[in-house]
Formats: C-alpha cells, sequence, structure tokens
C-alpha cells in the first residue's frame, strides 16, 4: 500500500513540477476551436516535432470564449504560450488588452492580408462562413434581408446574439452598415419573431426538425449535417454581384507575450499555417476553408476564392464588438 | 506538539486552503477597480434576471427535493425493513447514478430519447420528440436530479430505521398494522434524518452546474460560470453567487440548530437490537414488479443507452488513445484528493465529536457551507487567489485541482469520522491517559485502529467525489491536467457521441470499484454488529 502511494505522490510531483519548471521540449497552447477537431492536429504536431503540446480547451458552455478570458486573468502571470482562436476577434481583443506579442510567420505569407493582423499579432488560417442553413426542398433565402421579410415572419431563428459567431456577425454589420441600419435591421428581425436559439446547434437541429425555414449558422454546422444526410442544404448569402458577402470567420493563432516557451510557440503556430494543416482541416468534419490558395478540398468545402466574402476589419469588428455589448444585453433581454 | 496545537494547526491550514479562496473573491468583488463599490451588488439586485435565477434555482431544488423525499422514503423503507427479494442489488443499482458525474445521467437520457434511442425504438418518434422537447428545460432537469440523488434519500433513510429501536415498533405493532406504525412511529422518530436528507437533496440540487447546464436551464451555478467564462465579470460572477450564498447559509443554520442535535442523539440512543421484519406476502411480486420498473425507468435507461452507445470497436479504441492520461491523472489526483480528505477529517471529525474547541461548530459550519456552494464559485475563488507569480506552483500545479476537492468536500470526511468516533467510546482514551499516554500516541495506537473501518469508507467516499468532481476542476485545471471529467465535457462539442458514450461508461468503471468495496464494508459491519 505505502509503495502504491509512493507511485501515485511522485506522479503528483513530476507532473506539478514540470508543469511549473515549463521544460524546453513542450509548448502550452489555450483552444477554443472544438477539441474533436484541433487535438487531432496537436497529436499530429507532437509527433513531427517531438514537443510536448500541453493543451487547456474550451467548453460549449463558455461560449468559446472561456480560454481567452482566462488568459486575460493571467496576464500578469501567463501559463500560455499560444492561443488557438476559433474567429479572429477574440484575438484582437487580447492585442487590445496587451496580453498577445507580434509574429510573422513565414507559412502564413501567401494567406490573404485580410486574415492577418498588419502588426503580426494574429494571423487567420482555416475558415468558416456564416451561411444559411434551409430545407433540402423549397423555396430558400438568398439574403440575410430574409430575417426581416414578411414572407418569413415566425419562420426564422437565430443564435443568441450575445455568443460566439452570432456576436461578431451583429458586429460585423455595425461596422458595415453602421449603427442606424443595423440598429433599425435587428428591431424589424424582432418585429418579424425570429426565434432566438442557444446555440448554432440549436438552430442547426430546429431546421432539421423543420421546426423553422431558415438559419444563419457556422459553415461547419451546415456542412455536417448535410454530410449526415439530415435533409437540408447550405446557401452563403449576399453572394451577388455587389452584394454585402458572406463574413467569414478564420481561426486565429495568437502568440502570448511572457510565455515561457516563445521558440516552440512559433513552432507551433508555423505548423498551424501550413498548408497541410489546413488541408486536413477542410477534410476533418468542421470542414473549414482553407485560405491559401490552390489548397485541395473535398467538394462540399468552397475554396476561398469561391465565395463573395464580406469586407470587414476585424480589428474594427472587434472594437464594436466591446461596444454593442450592452445594447446586445438589453435586445436580447439578458 | 499538544492535542490543542494539533488541532489548531489543522483547523488553520483548512481555512487556509478551503475558506480563503472564498474570502478573497468576496472581497475582490467589493473592489472592482481597487477602491470599495458594491455596484456589482447594486446592478445584481436591479436586474430582473437574477429574480428569474432565483425563482430557477429555487424552484428546481424545492421541487427536485420533494420528488426526491416522495420516491426515495418509500425505497428506503423498502430495502431496510421488508422481506423485498434483491434488495441489496437494487440499493447497489440506485446508487450507481450518483456515484458518475450528474450530467452523464443527462446525456444518457438524451441518447435514450435520440431518433435511433432506445426510448424512440419502444415509444415512436412522435412521443419522444415531445419527450425531447420537455427534456430541454425544468422537467429534464428535475428528472435526472431526482435519479442522481434518490440513493441519498434512500441510504439515509435505511440508516437511520435501522437505529430506531424495535421495541417501539412492536409496541406499536400489538394495537395496528405496519403502515399505521411506520407513519405514527417510525417515520417520526426519524423524521430529522429525513429532514437532513432532504436539505442534502436542496444543497446540492441548488449548488449544481453540469445538468442546468447541459439541459440549458439557467441557474445560479450556471449564471457563475457564463459571468466569469463568457463575459469575464469576476464581480458579477461573485455577486451572482451571493443570492445562492444566502440560502445556503439558511441551510447551515437550519443543520446546526434543528437537525444535528436531534440526529446524533438518535445514532447514539440505539442501533444494537435486532431488527423486525415486514412481511409482504401477497404483495410481494407487484412490489418486486414495481421496483423493477422503477430501477428500468432511473437506471437502466440512461445508462443502458449510454453503454449501448459505447459498443464500437472504433469508439473503444479512440477512447482509449485520446484519454488515458486522463484516467490516470483522474485515479491519481482522486486518491491524493481522498487520503488528504480522510486526513483532515480524522482531525476535524475528532474536533467536532469531542468538541475540544467552542468554535468546533463554527468549523464545521464552514465546511458544510463550502459543501453546499457551487464548485464554480469555488474555483474562481482559487484563481482569485492562487493566480499570481509568487504562488504560481500551486496555480500552475494538480495542487489546486486538490485544493478545489479539498474546499469542496471537506465536510464529507469531517461528518463522516465525526460519525466514526461517536461510536468509539471516549473511556478507552481516558484509560490510556491515566496510564501517561500522550494524545498523539493515543490517537495513532487507540481511536485510528478503531476507526479503521471509518477510515476506509471516508477514503472511498471522498475518492467517489474527487473523481466526478467538474465544477471547481473545470474552472482551474492547469494545461495538460484535465481529469476525465472535464476532458469528457469538452468533448461533448461536436464530437462522436460513440466516443462521449465510451467515455462516460469508462468513468462509471472507475466509480465503480469503490462503490463495491464500500458495499462490502457496510456489509461486514452489518454482519458484525
Amino acid at each position: 500500500m505505502r509503495r502504491v502511494y509512493l507511485f501515485f505522490l511522485s506522479f503528483l510531483l513530476i507532473s506539478s513540477s514540470k508543469s511549473y519548471l515549463s521544460w524546453a521540449e513542450e509548448v502550452v497552447v489555450y483552444v477554443s476551436e472544438d477539441q474533436v477537431f484541433s487535438e487531432p492536429i496537436l497529436k499530429d504536431f507532437e509527433k513531427e516535432t517531438g514537443i510536448k503540446v500541453k493543451p487547456v480547451y474550451d467548453t460549449e458552455e463558455a461560449k468559446s470564449t472561456g480560454v481567452m478570458n482566462r488568459l486575460i486573468a493571467e496576464k500578469d502571470n501567463p501559463q500560455a504560450d499560444v492561443y488557438w482562436a476559433n474567429e479572429p476577434i477574440r484575438a484582437v481583443v487580447l492585442k487590445q488588452k496587451g496580453i498577445s506579442a507580434a509574429y510573422f510567420s513565414p507559412n502564413a505569407k501567401d494567406i490573404s492580408a485580410q486574415f492577418k493582423d498588419p502588426e503580426g499579432y494574429w494571423t487567420g488560417f482555416s475558415a468558416r462562413a456564416r451561411v444559411f442553413i434551409v430545407s433540402a426542398e423549397g423555396a430558400a433565402p438568398t439574403s440575410i434581408h430574409a430575417y426581416t421579410d414578411k414572407k418569413w415572419k415566425n419562420k426564422a431563428v437565430i443564435a443568441n446574439p450575445l455568443f460566439g459567431t452570432t456576436t461578431s456577425w451583429i458586429a460585423a454589420l455595425f461596422t458595415v452598415w453602421g449603427d442606424e441600419k443595423t440598429k433599425s435591421f435587428l428591431d424589424r428581425i424582432k418585429l418579424n419573431e425570429v426565434k432566438i436559439s442557444t446555440s448554432n446547434g440549436e438552430s442547426t437541429t430546429f431546421v432539421i426538425n423543420k421546426q423553422f425555414a431558415f438559419s444563419l449558422v457556422d459553415s461547419d454546422d451546415a456542412t455536417n449535417a448535410v454530410r449526415n444526410g439530415k435533409g437540408v442544404r447550405q446557401i452563403y448569402p449576399d453572394q451577388e454581384a455587389g452584394g454585402l458577402g458572406a463574413l467569414i470567420l478564420p481561426n486565429a493563432a495568437v502568440l502570448i507575450k511572457g510565455g515561457k516557451n516563445p521558440e516552440n510557440a512559433r513552432k507551433l503556430m508555423d505548423y498551424l499555417f501550413s498548408p497541410e494543416t489546413e488541408r486536413k482541416l477542410a477534410f476533418a468534419d468542421c470542414a473549414q476553408i482553407p485560405l491559401h490558395p490552390g489548397i485541395q478540398t473535398p467538394k462540399d468545402v468552397k475554396k476561398i476564392e469561391e465565395i463573395r466574402p464580406m469586407k470587414v476589419d476585424y480589428e474594427t469588428v472587434a472594437k464594436k464588438l466591446q461596444e454593442i455589448q450592452a445594447y446586445l444585453k438589453d435586445w436580447v433581454g439578458y | 506538539m499538544t492535542k490543542k496545537g494539533v488541532l489548531l494547526l489543522v483547523v488553520f491550514i483548512f481555512i487556509i486552503v478551503s475558506f480563503l479562496p472564498v474570502l478573497t473573491l468576496l472581497i475582490k468583488s467589493l473592489f472592482p477597480n481597487g477602491n470599495f463599490s458594491i455596484e456589482n451588488y447594486v446592478v445584481l439586485f436591479q436586474s430582473s434576471r437574477t429574480w428569474i435565477l432565483l425563482r430557477n434555482s429555487l424552484s428546481l431544488a424545492v421541487v427536485a427535493t420533494v420528488v426526491t423525499l416522495f420516491l426515495g422514503i418509500p425505497l428506503g423503507i423498502l430495502f431496510s425493513k421488508t422481506n423485498l427479494p434483491f434488495k441489496e442489488l437494487f440499493t447497489l443499482l440506485f446508487t450507481i447514478p450518483f456515484i458518475i458525474p450528474s450530467y452523464m445521467i443527462a446525456i444518457g437520457w438524451f441518447y435514450a430519447l435520440a431518433p435511433q434511442g432506445i426510448l424512440t425504438r419502444i415509444l415512436g418518434t412522435h412521443v419522444t420528440e415531445i419527450m425531447l422537447h420537455h427534456f430541454f428545460g425544468f422537467p429534464g432537469a428535475v428528472l435526472v436530479m431526482t435519479s442522481v440523488l434518490l440513493p441519498v434519500v434512500v441510504i439515509l433513510t435505511m440508516t437511520y430505521l435501522g437505529l430506531v429501536d424495535p421495541k417501539l415498533e412492536e409496541a406499536a405493532r400489538l394495537s395496528s398494522g405496519w403502515i399505521l406504525t411506520l407513519r405514527k412511529i417510525s417515520l417520526p422518530i426519524i423524521s430529522p434524518g429525513i429532514f437532513l436528507a432532504g436539505l442534502l437533496v436542496f444543497a446540492l440540487t441548488l449548488g449544481e452546474f453540469g445538468v442546468p447546464s447541459f439541459l440549458r436551464y439557467n441557474v445560479f451555478p450556471v449564471e457563475a460560470f457564463t459571468q466569469f467564462s463568457a463575459f469575464y465579470n469576476f464581480g458579477a460572477a461573485t455577486a451572482a453567487t451571493i443570492p445562492l450564498g444566502i440560502i445556503i447559509l439558511l441551510i447551515v443554520i437550519v443543520e446546526r440548530y434543528f437537525l444535528r442535535k436531534r440526529t446524533f442523539e438518535l445514532i447514539k440512543g440505539t442501533g444494537k437490537e435486532e431488527k423486525i421484519t415486514i412481511e409482504l406476502n401477497q404483495w410481494k411480486v407487484s412490489i418486486l414488479i414495481f421496483v423493477i420498473v422503477f430501477a428500468a425507468i432511473i437506471v437502466f435507461i440512461p445508462l443502458g443507452s449510454l453503454i449501448s452507445k459505447s459498443v464500437s470497436l472504433v469508439a473503444c479504441r479512440e477512447t482509449f488513445v485520446r484519454s488515458m492520461d486522463s484516467v490516470l491523472r483522474s485515479l491519481v489526483y482522486s486518491s491524493i484528493g481522498a487520503t488528504l480528505l480522510t486526513l483532515f477529517g480524522f482531525f476535524l471529525g475528532y474536533l467536532l465529536e469531542r468538541k475540544v474547541f467552542h468554535f468546533a461548530w463554527a468549523i464545521d459550519s464552514m465546511a458544510f457551507f463550502l459543501f453546499a456552494l457551487p464548485g464554480t464559485v469555488i474555483g474562481i475563488g482559487l484563481i482569485s487567489l492562487w493566480n499570481n507569480p509568487a504562488t504560481n506552483f500551486i496555480y500552475a500545479s494538480a495542487a489546486v485541482i486538490i485544493l478545489g476537492y479539498i474546499a469542496q468536500y471537506a465536510a464529507l470526511g469531517e461528518r463522516m469520522m465525526a460519525a466514526t468516533y461517536a461510536q468509539i467510546p471516549t473511556s478507552m482514551e481516558e484509560a490510556a491517559q491515566i496510564t501517561g499516554v500522550g494524545w498523539f500516541r493515543r490517537l495513532v495506537g487507540i481511536v485510528a485502529p478503531m476507526a479503521k473501518r471509518g477510515l476506509i469508507a471516508t477514503w472511498l467516499i471522498g475518492f467517489l467525489f474527487c473523481s466526478k468532481d467538474l465544477g471547481s476542476t473545470m474552472m482551474i485545471y492547469p494545461p495538460g491536467h484535465d481529469t476525465l471529467p472535464v476532458r469528457i465535457f469538452t468533448l461533448m462539442a461536436n464530437s462522436p457521441e460513440e466516443i462521449i458514450a465510451a467515455l462516460c461508461v469508462l468513468m462509471l468503471g472507475i466509480a465503480f470499484l469503490p462503490l463495491c468495496a464500500l458495499g462490502v464494508i457496510f456489509k461486514k459491519s452489518r454482519v458484525k454488529s
């Protein structure tokens, strides 16, 4: 019995001291991308480089902002080396709060400037788009204005705009349309009796179950539902010439200022920005859109050059997102 | 070191480890920008959402408590006093939902109601669609919390009924039937025990995070987590727990002044006499069928769904590949947590039972308060206390998880050991003292061997609670230190259901071993007595 305890005690001591002393061959990464998709990539990195990855993953309940908030809490006592955000807005928030450091990865040079911070504080890769999920048959909307069209009254659903990618989408509208037009749009959404769901996943289920005609969700939710034969299809909104375009939300990797393993952090970031990682994420169930041009994708994943993106500056969107928190809480009645 | 010196040191360490994080949290919420302000609290009490959350939290706790008592007391009577066949097996069966993280029962129900689920195959899509609609929300939360906490009522009812003096029941039986005897004699005598069971169910439901979070039912623990994790509002997260803290304080007061004395009196007074059994006669078969059907609903449906979903080679392989590190960590951390809980219980239980200091009640109330507090709140407290460069050796290591276990579950060890010491006559210690044996030697040489069974039971119960902990571990686990319940929770977003189910079954396996060991201990105790 004593031996068993000695084993347990030494395990604890070794694991504690390892994490405290932060050995050279490790890298600590906080991840907002779903664990089921991000973990295989991190495991591959471990295998290929021999660098041990120590991750902290987000939960659905923390609305993919839990680890970002932990990074903020740990500003004066940083534990992470890299933050893998599932969208660039949170990465911009970290830049604004002085938590991230600049890094220009050679592997990201072919990624469009629109998806990178000009000062190198974050770099985008493998993206999702905000798309409509609609029934496989029958009429379907092609523009986000369908949310305010009486034809679709009480037939549309959208995820809670206080959390996740819906917040980013609304903040993006504020930056493109201005305050007045966006607020009027949101008021008309309410008048059109659009249902507010708890998440994009729930919105997808509602459309699959034909409880609602359409919803704006992330392209990975829609592609998965299509792949699983749920009787739905996805539509990129506002794709006509001169149209608003679909909001593209790339993953973003951020180097954390004061992290204990900066060299390994850079190696991990280079790995994430590589065309091979983008290819893997396109073929995985998350069906993400590669940002490097010319990367092979499955048939149901559009190439970035085939999409008309919403023209946004993510830095401005992030600022707006923080400004409109109180307004959104009020709008939702939180 | 003297007796008082050792016990004071233990109390001091307990306060630093357990209470200081919560105190730090409270202080920080009152100094949001370095200056004193009650703004967080003003905002909280002015918001209509607070009252909605209060209504949700209280209605869930009240309804779950009433339903659990309504179902648990008759089951406790059946398993304790009647000749119902397989009653030991049923007791074990109904205990299973309690030993795994409660949100897993919710996952099991969700799978059962899904289009390919067990219930859908039996009842049809139309019925289960309606059930699924209601499952996400208040009815589902009540169902799951009742299944999970039912064993608390069943086991406490069984325990306290076993302590009722059979002579009283025999006397009553001379003039009335069993139903009247139970109603007028046995149940009134054990009413403090039943009230304690109700209070525990109420407190545990009030502090529950996993189930309401999974079922999207907004209550205070979920709000505290969201305020901290989604909005990073330390002040609001703390403020969100204040109404809950007030309710928990009231529970502590009720428990202290109305229950503890009476429940301890019951334990001290009786328990050794030969028990009498209620013969079920012609009712035996129908009651047996009823219990089997009930067990099928409460236990087999959710667990069966998880097990059937996990039967896949790919899922098993993936589970093994993805989670062996987490399994090992869960085993090691829970073992260390259980050992420290037993150690604290050994001293604090002694302090409480032997009334070494006048303030023993305060330590006990503090421990019970922390036990009832949501794990998410304790987690935020631990972050606010230990997250700085000077204490990084704790914050960045598994030690912070272990501290969370101690803060949350110290009351278990303390109460279990106090109950154990109550069975050990003080005369043994006094005799040794007269011959000049020092306190520490008396404790190690006399008390500890006599309390051996209680110590093992405390360790096993501690292990069970630590191994299924989610609330505080979720908030604080350092990079690379995720435990199995945390891993399952973070993997749930978009992971294949087979893998989640296989992980849940693995968790069940981890929890089942100590449960069986506990069963053996209690059986031996009964045979011995």
